[in-house]
């Protein structure tokens, strides 16, 4: 980043330092681009992910939006290579992410809910997913954690968890060792089209400071949608803020990303031993800055549940919650060139964000470097919004 | 009457405890000193002794991860050592359904059963309102009016204090406020639902009105050895003694600022410990704090009165004092720990300035911090006071705080005092009432507020007296902890800084300062310090840790209730 006058300059902007936006900005450093990326808080990845790799079709998305379902069964295929994606992005970095890929389970308790899981099976195996089901001997041997209320379950062979913390970390190693400029605590207010030609864009920050850029990457989350507003375009991008917990250590017992066919929870448990326990529970979005603040009734719904799937965590202590805000668009990622503005990209990725954001920030590269993926991204194109 | 002693096992040998005293007590007695290891293999013991710093975990009849400090000896327990991630015990064969918890809904709730919290409930009560006190121990009385838990022919009986405490609950309970001990109120949301958990899981109170009287935790003094086995709070001593009539080693050193550390020395001394030293970091008063000192005497001649008590019994045990002199480090040696005291400010060349002991056991009580989570977790305005060092709660004059129907009292919105904390509850508790519509006696809230005066008067007074500067950073030394739990060190945080981090949460997820157990009690303050000087700020409301329920580790059986549709 330089500076003229009165405003900084730089190549790329990219709004937004979660996962897509932090990976993007040393992708496009990694090929010499000149990359400022800026960030209400800091950068790096997610600060409130909890780091669930997600593959097969999360119910809990199944049943809140099933006008999604077409659109994710399309995105489907994604999810297993944004895995495997995650694991080269692990060694390319030297890094360790306490990546495992031990499978993900989602559980049954009913025949309804077991008949449920088999024809989503059947239907994940179409679209190339590896999964299988289990019955209760199955899982008395793979899972013995698992409650008496637990009658089968769905593995996913590609599922698995990593620990955000180490990824974040060893992420913005990365973008520093790259040369990207970090503007951290930063809240880019709107943004501007420097004239009708083409001609980049000028970001407008609190303080009155102007950043001027050629090419402008909205990878905000939720927030991206507000943002792509100020230059009069429309991206329905919903915030979803959601809560998890995580306990003290004990030894290890739950190798799966554990998930239900019918009600909101994940459970897994890191390397340090801590379980964290999850599935989407709403939280508020309080106070001026609609911080993302734990309900008291989701609280006790989410833990009652764990302590219902896993009854042996009965005495584990939880030493903290938090909330953090999932982004929902319709099922899809928005990933590519705006098709009304030149020279604006968008870079949202879908459901569980966290899991697609590594390969969707290569995609998002590609793009903007080679001017196509060099595959078809074009059910991920904001061609399908006003954007 | 029950029988004075009971005993219990520990990692199978037999252990004589008197009945009622803590796990910590009665091990202490024992001699034992390491109650838990660390993820690292390092030994922990008791260092806060009231339930906040969890490093006394012990096993107890199978359960992991229990708070020695926390958990009475009333019958044949099965103590074990705690190792770092244990495997869990099998899951219970028949668990009965979960029930909705219990809500109660009183006209105002009070949480915490110290100074603040009893004046409160006595006066809210007196003016007619229903008054529930929910407090984590199993006695009233906080810290300052703990109560003795144990009966012997060989027990110190009860002094004034205890004495002066025992009458207040006996008043509260007389006038028919109801008391719910060991209950942990662990979140408070939107200051009308406050969720606990208890001896039989959780527990809801929806009040009209709360009184948040939490009180304070001591402040850390993070130099190399604070987390050794036997070093410990002044009141993690002073609670062995007050409560269960136990000493916390045969020669003890005890360090700090305040004139806690004095009462605390002729304690011990009269339980019989060869309390080496006293190191106090402020000067020796002297003449020119006879202002001071007068002020003192006017306002509070009874507080005085014990000073000069505590005094005189050290002077006579030969108790040495150190003036402008703090703890540098602490080692082990051999069953003994080596202290190392010198000059309260960094400076080149200090070695020989410096002093060694060999004791059994360190206090250190460099004051408190108050313990205003649940407050700052609802969203309750603070700002940061100065002199104090610490976040003080926004309030009008009686009590009550940025959010409806939420009030405060005492240590927890700033430090004050038992005494001042007495006098306010009275204050805020009448206030709740008034604001109830219930009727208040305003002669009686009129002498109430006389005598917070006073007691403001006798606290600025002893800071005057007691002035000092609070931890120097220059003493740090990159290998030594500033989190106990995560086992992070301050050349950890040098590392974060070095990358351009400015933020608390950023420095947090990039090293796990303040992940663990107690939450970020003891790191967070001297983060947010060391942060506020390096980067140039005023530590504020929003400068620390965010604050987060639960805001004491709850196990997930406590937290469970009901099965959702």
């Amino acid at each position: 980043m330089t500076r003229t006058g009165e405003v900084w300059r730089s190549e790329i902007a990219i709004v937004g330092g979660g996962i897509l936006g932090s990976v993007l900005a040393g992708f496009l450093a990694e090929a010499g681009r000149q990359v400022t990326l800026i960030d209400s808080g800091e950068t790096g990845g997610s600060t409130a992910n909890a780091g669930s790799l997600h593959v097969q079709m999360q119910s809990r998305f199944m049943r809140l939006y099933p006008e999604h379902v077409p659109g994710m069964e399309r995105q489907l295929p994604l999810y297993p290579r944004a895995v495997r994606f995650w694991r080269e992005f692990e060694r390319e970095l030297g890094a360790d992410f306490d990546l495992k890929v031990n499978g993900g389970l989602m559980v049954a308790e009913s025949p309804d809910q077991l008949e449920f899981l088999k024809r989503k099976a059947d239907r994940e195996r179409e679209l190339g997913l590896s999964v299988d089901i289990l019955d209760r001997t199955d899982l008395d041997r793979l899972a013995p954690y698992l409650g008496p209320a637990v009658i089968g379950a769905e593995i996913c062979h590609d599922e698995g968890k990593l620990n955000p913390l180490k990824c974040n970390r060893a992420i913005r190693d990365w973008l520093q060792r790259l040369g990207v400029t970090l503007l951290e605590g930063v809240r880019a207010l709107s943004l501007e089209q420097n004239g009708a030609a083409y001609s980049g864009f000028t970001l407008h920050f609190p303080d009155g400071e102007r950043l001027h850029a050629e090419k402008l990457v909205l990878a905000a989350g939720a927030g991206t949608g507000a943002l792509a507003a100020t230059l009069g375009l429309n991206l329905p991008t919903r915030a979803e803020p959601l809560h998890m917990n995580i306990t003290e250590a004990t030894a290890p017992m739950i190798g799966h990303l554990v998930q239900h066919a019918d009600r909101m929870i994940t459970l897994k448990q890191f390397s340090t031993g801590q379980i964290v326990i999850g599935g989407g529970w709403p939280a508020d979005l309080r106070g001026p800055r609609a911080h993302p603040t734990v309900r008291l009734d989701s609280l006790t719904a989410n833990t009652t549940l764990a302590l219902h799937i896993a009854p042996s965590i009965a005495p584990l202590r939880v030493i903290r919650t938090w909330a953090g805000v999932n982004t929902s668009v319709d099922g899809k990622g928005v990933l590519g060139p705006s098709s009304r503005v030149p020279g604006l990209y968008y870079a949202v990725p879908g459901d569980a964000g966290y899991t697609l954001g590594p390969l969707s920030a290569r995609l998002v590269a590609d793009m903007m470097l080679n001017g196509d993926a060099g595959e078809d991204l074009d059910d991920y194109s904001p061609r399908r919004f006003t954007a | 009457m029950d029988a004075p002693l009971q005993t219990f096992t520990y990692n199978g040998q037999t252990v004589t405890a008197r009945r009622g005293e803590s796990l910590a007590a009665a091990l202490t007695a024992a001699g034992i000193r390491t109650f838990r290891t660390t993820a690292k293999g390092a030994e922990r013991g008791i260092f806060c002794g009231m339930g906040v710093c969890q490093d006394c975990l012990v096993e107890v009849d199978g359960k992991p991860n229990q708070r020695a400090c926390m958990t009475k000896v009333n019958g044949p327990l099965v103590v074990s050592q705690e190792a770092h991630a244990r495997p869990l015990p099998p899951a219970e064969a028949n668990p009965s359904p979960r029930q909705a918890p219990a809500v109660e809904r009183p006209d105002v709730l009070i949480i915490g059963a110290g100074p603040a919290g009893i004046a409160a409930a006595i006066e809210a009560r007196r003016a007619g309102a229903s008054v529930i006190v929910a407090d984590e121990r199993a006695k009233a009385g906080g810290q300052y009016y703990k109560q003795l838990d144990v009966k012997g022919s060989d027990v110190a009986p009860p002094d004034p204090q205890h004495a002066k405490g025992a009458q207040l609950i006996a008043e509260a309970v007389a006038l028919g406020v109801e008391f719910r001990h060991d209950i942990t109120i662990w979140g408070a949301f939107e200051g009308r639902q406050y969720a606990g958990s208890g001896p039989s899981g959780a527990v809801r109170f929806e009040p009209r009105a709360a009184i948040i009287a939490t009180g304070a935790y001591e402040r850390p003094w993070p130099v190399p050895g604070w987390t050794l086995p036997g070093v410990m709070t002044t009141g993690a001593a002073q609670t062995l003694w007050r409560t269960a009539r136990r000493i916390p080693g045969k020669r003890v050193l005890i360090a700090g600022n305040g004139p806690l550390n004095l009462q605390l020395a002729a304690e011990l001394v009269s339980g019989g410990c060869e309390v080496v030293a006293i190191a106090e970091a402020a000067a020796s008063p002297s003449i020119l704090e006879a202002g001071s000192l007068a002020q003192m005497l006017l306002s509070a001649p009874d507080l005085i009165r014990d000073g000069l008590a505590y005094q005189k019994v050290a002077r006579k045990a030969g108790v040495g004092m150190h003036y402008k002199t703090v703890v540098r480090k602490i080692e082990q040696e051999g069953q003994a720990l080596r202290v190392t005291l010198g000059p309260a400010v960094a400076k080149a060349g200090t070695a020989s300035e410096e002093t060694n002991y060999t004791v059994d056991a360190v206090c250190l009580g460099y004051g408190f911090e108050p313990a205003n989570e649940l407050l700052r977790g609802m969203g309750v305005d603070h700002a940061f006071d100065p002199v104090r060092r610490q976040l003080v709660t926004i309030r009008d004059d009686g009590g009550r705080t940025s959010l409806p129907g939420v009030y405060a009292a005492g240590d927890c919105t700033g430090l004050g005092g038992a005494k001042a904390a007495l006098a306010e509850g009275a204050i805020v508790g009448a206030a709740a009432a008034a604001d109830l519509g219930f009727g208040v006696d305003p002669l009686h809230l009129a002498a109430s507020r006389r005598n917070l005066a006073r007691h403001r008067r006798f606290q600025k007074a002893l800071w005057s007296l007691y002035k000092f500067g609070g931890f120097d950073s220059g003493l740090i030394d990159s290998e030594t902890l500033i989190c106990r739990c995560e086992e992070v060190k301050f050349g950890d945080i040098e590392d974060a800084l070095a990358t351009d981090m400015r933020m608390i949460g950023a420095v947090k997820r990039q090293t796990r300062v303040g992940m663990g157990r107690c939450q970020g009690r003891y790191c967070g303050p001297v983060l947010d310090t060391l942060l506020a000087g390096r980067f140039g700020y005023e530590r504020h409301d929003l400068s620390g840790f965010a604050p987060r329920v639960p805001v004491r580790p709850v196990a997930i059986a406590d937290l469970a209730a009901e099965m959702p549709s």
